[in-house]
Order: C-alpha cells, then structure tokens, then sequence
C-alpha cells in the first residue's frame, strides 16, 4: 500500500511534467490546428500537479511523517529529510500556481498565442520553469525513497 | 475562458511568496507552526489550502481593479523570476537551518 502510493505520486508526477513538456514542443511549431493540443496537454498537465499533490501529501502525512522521516533523521543522512525532503515539500507548492498561470494565459489568449511572439515566449519558459522545478523535484524524491530504503523504511 | 492575466500573474508571485514566509516563519516560531498544525492537523497541509485560499481571494481582489493589457503577459517573467528566487531562498534557508 505505502509503496503503491509512492509510486502513484511519482508517476502522475512524471506524466504532469510529460504533458507541460508536450504544451513546450507543440508551442515551439504552434499553428491552429495545435492550439486544442496545447490547451488540452496544459489543462491535464495541470489536472495531474493537484492529483499528485492529493496522493504525494496523502502519503506524506500518514506514513512518512510517523515512520519514515524519524528512522531518516537518526540515521546516518539527516539531510536526506532535513534539507531535501523539507525543500522539496514547500517547493512542490510553486507548482500548482505556475500550472494553473501557465493554462490561464494558454486558454485566455487564444490566436494571440500563435501571433503575439512575446505572449508565446513567456508561456514556453513557464513551462520550461515547470518542466525543471517538476525533474528537480523528481530527482529529490528518488534521493528521498533511496534515504528510507537505506534506514529499512522503503 | 477568459481570465485577468494580469491579476493572475500577481496572485502567482504574492502566494509564491506568501509560501515562502509561511514555511521560514513555520520553522522559526513554535507558536506559528502550533497555529498551522492545529488549523488543518498538519502543518504542510495548512500552508497549502492557505496559499490556494490565498490565491484565488487575492485574483478576484486584484482582477477587480486591475484592467487587463496587451503586455501582460511578459509579467509572467516576473513570476518565473520570484518563482526561482523563492527556490533558492527555500533551499538556502534549509542548508542554514541544517548545518550545526
């Protein structure tokens, strides 16, 4: 069940990032025809950051709070939890902010997307800034499950 | 759909921040962090139904007086540079608070 968990949180993650990542390749060569892609790639990019946040923050109080974090933080890489896991729990929450500004400027400007290069400029480096936060983010939480393997909690 | 983009550029930096002092302030202050625990049962899930609370209330504020314009989007640069300046005080404020 804990690892289920663990998994599902990472995975929806993963897709999240794919799909911001698909808005960033289809923007990159918009036309009409893609702008229902990219609309439709940000909002369930953005479906997928509140799932993640619903299933990771699930886990995260129930079972890592109580059983994992303390065997962390007596073991011998406290900062797995002390540094990592604290940066990647408050950081996580940028992220359905940005989704949520990202899709917000994607539907609300519309063919002003595909003309306007300063409006699709700064809707690719949202999504650049997602699509890095989101591999950061990954790449703490495999920091963090190799920690809790390491102490017996994984 | 249409929505104020700049009033949503500004409700993203204000709750960025707002994230920022709620988990510095969380870490400094016992009373502060009593007051989160004891608001939802946990902290981390207090500061983010504040900051989605926060968000949306400061949108809705900000959209009624703010008229929307053609540039902006580019406000959205600064959204991007408050969102990696808050990462990096994150993670800085932790590396401090770790090290003995």
């Amino acid at each position: 069940m804990v690892n289920l968990l663990v998994a599902t949180h990472a995975v929806i993650g993963i897709l999240a990032i794919f799909a911001f990542l698909l808005v960033f390749v289809e923007l990159l060569d918009s036309k009409e025809k893609t702008a229902k892609r990219v609309k439709a790639f940000a909002l369930i990019g953005t479906i997928l950051i509140f799932v993640s946040w619903i299933v990771g923050g699930y886990y995260y109080v129930t079972y890592y709070g109580p059983d994992v974090k303390p065997l962390i933080k007596e073991g011998a890489s406290p900062w797995i939890h002390s540094v990592v896991m604290e940066t990647k729990e408050h950081v996580f929450l940028f992220l359905p902010f940005l989704a949520i500004l990202a899709t917000g400027m994607i539907f609300s400007s519309n063919a002003e997307l595909l003309k306007n290069h300063k409006t699709k400029l700064a809707v690719l480096m949202l999504c650049a800034l997602i699509i890095l936060i989101g591999l950061a983010i990954t790449g703490m939480g495999f920091l963090i499950s190799t920690g809790a393997r390491y102490v017996g909690a994984g | 759909m249409k929505l104020n983009i700049k009033s949503l550029n500004y409700s993203t930096i204000l709750t960025i921040w707002l994230i920022v002092v709620l988990t510095i302030l969380g870490e400094l202050s016992n009373s502060f962090k009593t007051f989160l625990t004891a608001s939802t049962g946990h902290h981390w899930v207090s500061k983010g139904m504040f900051s989605l609370i926060f968000f949306v209330v400061v949108y809705f504020m900000i959209s009624k007086s703010v008229k929307d314009r053609a540039d902006s989007p580019n406000w959205a640069i600064n959204a991007i540079i408050a969102t990696i300046l808050a990462g990096i005080i994150i993670f800085g404020f932790y590396l401090w608070h770790f090290t003995p």
